[in-house]
């Protein structure tokens, strides 16, 4: 069976209009300080005759051989995060002995839990 | 400063672009007078704002000079490839501005300082509407409109400046053209047109 597809509406009058009078509006011709910045930054970017480019500092090219300044920053952030998690380990005060800080002392000795004035009978 | 000259109108731009990878400073002095007028009208169209524009023609000639050495002649044409890297950054600011509050010091400056204020504003908003609605398009439907509207290009044109077959491209513009006209539609009568 053959469907015949409904026809493609026509574009409104109106919209060519706004196309068109964005495309005819006056564009300015760029300025001589436009051309001396993108000038100054081939002049930076241009390669040494034979095409090398100029060398850039060792702590650059491993930041670049990482991934970026953001993969650096990850890294410092997970190796921090390892090295506190490391710590808590096997420092009594770390995130494994939080109850080592007494807490559960207190909690002991201030009655534990009750209901509404009733004492729960723990077993 | 004396604005560069495009000194070697034969020399395309592919080839420019290789002499600059070599590390030929007048490459980069003609393909500079050549290229950033392009990019910054393109800029300055999609945008409507001087410094702005001026900011993503930098940064998308920095782009080209940082590429150049890796550049394979016969894949792309050079104004294609910045055609795509300037709608892309225009698309970009056009997308953050719509989301945020438009300060005094962000909103475009008037294009046209001749016509009254009032027709002037008018204008205004109409073009501010439009780039909105562009920017919201899919990067293909956007490039197809743009390169038909505001570059003049043929179908065939367009086809071969995107690799896409002519089909694609009649289906690119009338989608984009469809979705702009259902974006715009509850404006069009403050914009000053008829519906």
């Amino acid at each position: 069976m053959t469907q015949n597809r409904p026809p493609e509406p026509s574009d409104p009058r109106w919209l060519d209009d706004i196309l068109d009078d964005l495309a005819q509006a006056p564009v300015a011709a760029p300025s001589p300080q436009l051309m001396a910045r993108v000038l100054a930054d081939a002049e930076t970017m241009l390669p040494a005759p034979g095409g090398v480019r100029p060398a850039r500092p060792w702590w650059q090219q491993m930041v670049q051989g990482l991934g970026g300044w953001g993969a650096v920053g990850g890294l410092v952030a997970a190796a921090a995060t390892g090295f506190a998690v490391g710590l808590g380990g096997i420092d009594p005060t770390g995130t494994d002995a939080l109850w080592s800080l007494g807490y559960d002392t207190l909690f002991e000795e201030t009655g534990g839990l009750d209901a509404f004035g009733w004492d729960w009978d723990e077993g | 400063m004396t604005m560069p000259l495009d000194t070697d109108p034969q020399t395309d731009d592919a080839a420019l672009l290789a002499r600059f990878a070599r590390g030929d400073a007048g490459a980069a002095r003609t393909l500079t007078a050549r290229l950033v007028p392009r990019v910054h009208a393109q800029a300055m169209r999609m945008l409507g704002d001087q410094a702005a524009a001026e900011d993503v023609a930098q940064e998308a000639m920095m782009r080209l000079w940082r590429i150049a050495p890796e550049w394979r002649t016969g894949e792309a044409k050079v104004t294609t490839w910045l055609y795509r890297v300037v709608a892309n950054l225009c698309t970009d600011r056009l997308r953050a501005r719509s989301r945020g509050p438009v300060g005094l010091d962000e909103a475009a400056e008037p294009e046209d300082p001749a016509p009254s204020a009032e027709a002037q504003l008018q204008t205004q908003a109409r073009h501010d509407a439009l780039r909105r609605a562009l920017a919201e398009l899919p990067e293909r439907q956007r490039l197809a409109v743009m390169l038909r509207h505001f570059e003049g290009a043929s179908n065939p044109e367009i086809a071969a400046r995107l690799d896409i077959s002519t089909e694609a491209v009649e289906s690119l513009t009338a989608r984009g053209k469809r979705a702009l006209a259902q974006a715009l539609k509850g404006q069009v009568a403050a914009l000053g047109y008829e519906g």
